[in-house]
């Protein structure tokens, strides 16, 4: 099982490094964000040093890698439902998990690299955590990959049509970047918009980040984080595997 | 035995829109006994339910009813012995476009547990046999429709598995590459391969297996060996075009060394056993009455003649 999901892993990030140009152009849109930004973030928030305005914004530009990239993955496998791969793997000895297993640890991967570029990029331009901070913060984006590509997988294989996966996308990306807090914190906001955000997994995802980046290692948003991002993935995990099954009629 | 299936049957669900469902029979009770390392094919037009059944044998379709063993497993409750049995290449071909073949080789061969350096041999083994090993290291996507078939080919037989499917191998190949994979074919049996294989092509059910099927509408509706089947529509048939083809058809079919006439789209084809001596007789028979012909031709009774008698259709306007 685990050596089937490595195989494919490893098939797969093959395949990435044949193309990096993709990755790079991932974490444009963050990187902007933080250039351009930022700065003028820090105009707002009276009193304001760039260290603080980063710390509070950097976790919403990498969780943007996550929205724009990650929740993309799977739009590769909607031609697979219908050029005969799938079809070939489902038939083989192959562990079925390991297919999508395998490509959402390589989109891990992918996003883990994106956002330690994005976050060196921030402590140049005067960011301040510490190591543990850092790590973690890597993990988390690990854990917000491996739910938002495994949404992304499923919705593939559940809809198998390259114009319904991205309306599906385009339409929720709004609301979840802006219900996420993404760019400023949501507790800014009224009650009622705060109870809605509850319903944003990356509400929380961005939380923990900003916990993490205050040096508040031990706040209970990291572990909310982390769980509700693990459960969600194997939800949308075991949705995807139903849906490979549905893929023969 | 490597395939036995009883009474398969397959009906989808289709979606119609605005809710609504469809029930579609795909496949209407089949029953195959395929021998070891024969070549079998399951000719019949568009829509006959080819791929269904290849489908439900490989495993990936779950049959609606009936059952079916492949290599002695059972396709449902054995699923996973038969998987390890069977290669598998799909209409579609299922080539990973945005790898090199190679590595789409290669991964097949190590998810079936050969260790890297195994994987490797046997990818470069097949790589010489298919002339593929110029073109091994790019992505699929830069290949010819040939090529890719090769390679589609060549993964499904990494695995050396004693079975293969072949849905549809020549579909959009030119005549050369189609010569060519019909060779692989034939060797593939040379080695004691057993192989299934669908076509709607005539010609090459004709050329290439020892035993089909012909399948219409999700049934079967002749089996035997090319030979055995075109001996039952008789060995020749003459092609006829006239003005009154009715009363051309009643002079024809009273004629006794003709033993079956069919009107088709204008055209009528008598059957008959000796064709070089009917034929001036049918002419003059026709000649009596001052029927005049605008056409005629001799030819060799085809598989497509069987077709015709078994379904009333040509295969040609049927596919
Ligand atoms: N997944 C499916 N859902 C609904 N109908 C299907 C599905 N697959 C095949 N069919 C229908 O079943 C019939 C047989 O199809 P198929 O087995 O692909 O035929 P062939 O391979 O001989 O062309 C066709 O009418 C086709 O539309
Ligand atoms: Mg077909």
């Amino acid at each position: 099982m685990l050596r089937h999901t490595l195989l494919f892993f490893d098939y797969e990030v093959k395949n990435l490094l044949r193309r990096p140009i993709w990755a790079v152009f991932g974490i444009i849109q963050p990187v902007m964000y933080l250039i351009f930004f930022a700065p003028l973030l820090r105009t707002t928030v009276p009193g304001g040093n760039m260290e603080q305005v980063l710390a509070m914004f950097t976790p919403g530009a990498m969780m943007m890698i996550a929205l724009f990239g990650s929740l993309f993955a799977g739009f590769g496998m909607i031609n697979e439902t219908r050029n005969g791969v799938l079809e070939r793997l489902a038939v083989s000895p192959a562990w079925r998990p390991g297919i999508v297993l395998g490509r959402v640890m390589k989109d891990m991967v992918a996003l883990v690299v994106q956002a330690t570029l994005v976050m060196l990029l921030a402590l140049l331009l005067g960011l301040r955590i510490t190591v543990p901070a850092f790590l973690l913060m890597l993990l988390l984006m690990a854990a917000t990959g491996m739910f938002a590509a495994s949404l992304s997988y499923g919705l593939a294989l559940a809809i198998r049509d390259e114009m319904g996966v991205s309306q599906i996308v385009q339409f929720f990306a709004l609301p979840l970047t802006l219900l996420a807090g993404l760019f400023l914190p949501v507790n800014l906001g009224p009650q009622w918009l705060q109870t809605v955000a509850k319903f944003n997994p990356l509400y929380y995802a961005v939380e923990a980040g900003r916990s993490l980046f205050r040096g508040d290692l031990g706040d209970s948003t990291v572990p909310v984080a982390f769980g509700l991002l693990i459960v969600l993935a194997a939800i949308t995990l075991t949705w995807s595997m139903r849906s490979l099954r549905s893929l023969a009629g | 035995m490597i395939i036995e299936a009883h009474d398969l049957r397959k009906t989808f669900t289709a979606k119609r829109g605005r809710g609504k469902t469809e029930q579609v029979e795909a496949v209407r009770g089949i029953d195959l006994a395929v021998e070891t390392g024969e070549i079998f094919a399951a000719l019949g037009p568009n829509g006959a339910g080819k791929t269904t059944t290849v489908r439900m044998l490989a495993t990936f379709t779950v049959p609606t009813s009936g059952s079916a063993k492949v290599a002695g497993y059972d396709v449902v409750s054995q699923a996973a012995k038969v998987r390890e049995s069977i290669g598998y290449v799909s209409q579609a071909g299922g080539v990973d476009d945005n790898a090199p073949g190679l590595d789409s080789l290669i991964l097949t061969a190590r998810l079936a547990g050969m260790s890297l350096k195994q994987a490797k041999a046997r990818a470069d083994e097949l790589l010489t046999t298919f002339s593929l090993s110029d073109i091994a290291n790019r992505e699929a996507k830069t290949l010819s429709g040939g090529q890719k078939r090769r390679f589609a080919l060549a993964i499904g037989l990494v695995t050396r598995p004693p079975l293969v499917f072949l849905d549809e191998p020549t579909t959009g190949l030119d005549p050369q590459n189609r010569a060519n994979l019909w060779d692989e074919v034939r060797k593939l049996r040379d080695e004691g391969t057993s192989v299934l294989l669908t076509t709607h092509y005539l010609d090459e059910a004709d050329a290439l297996c020892d035993r089909l099927v012909i399948i219409d509408n999700g049934k079967i509706v002749a089996e035997g060996t090319p030979g055995e089947l075109k001996k039952e529509v008789a060995g020749d048939v003459v092609t006829l075009k006239l003005k009154g083809s009715d009363e051309a058809e009643d002079v024809l079919k009273a004629q006794p060394y003709i033993k079956e006439v069919r009107a088709e789209d204008g055209l009528l084809r008598a059957y008959l056993d000796d064709g070089e001596h009917g034929l001036p007789m049918m002419l003059r028979a026709l000649e009596e009455r001052n029927l005049t012909l605008e056409s005629i031709s001799l030819d060799r009774a085809t598989l497509d003649d069987v077709f015709l008698k078994h379904t009333g259709r040509s295969l040609r306007d049927a596919a």
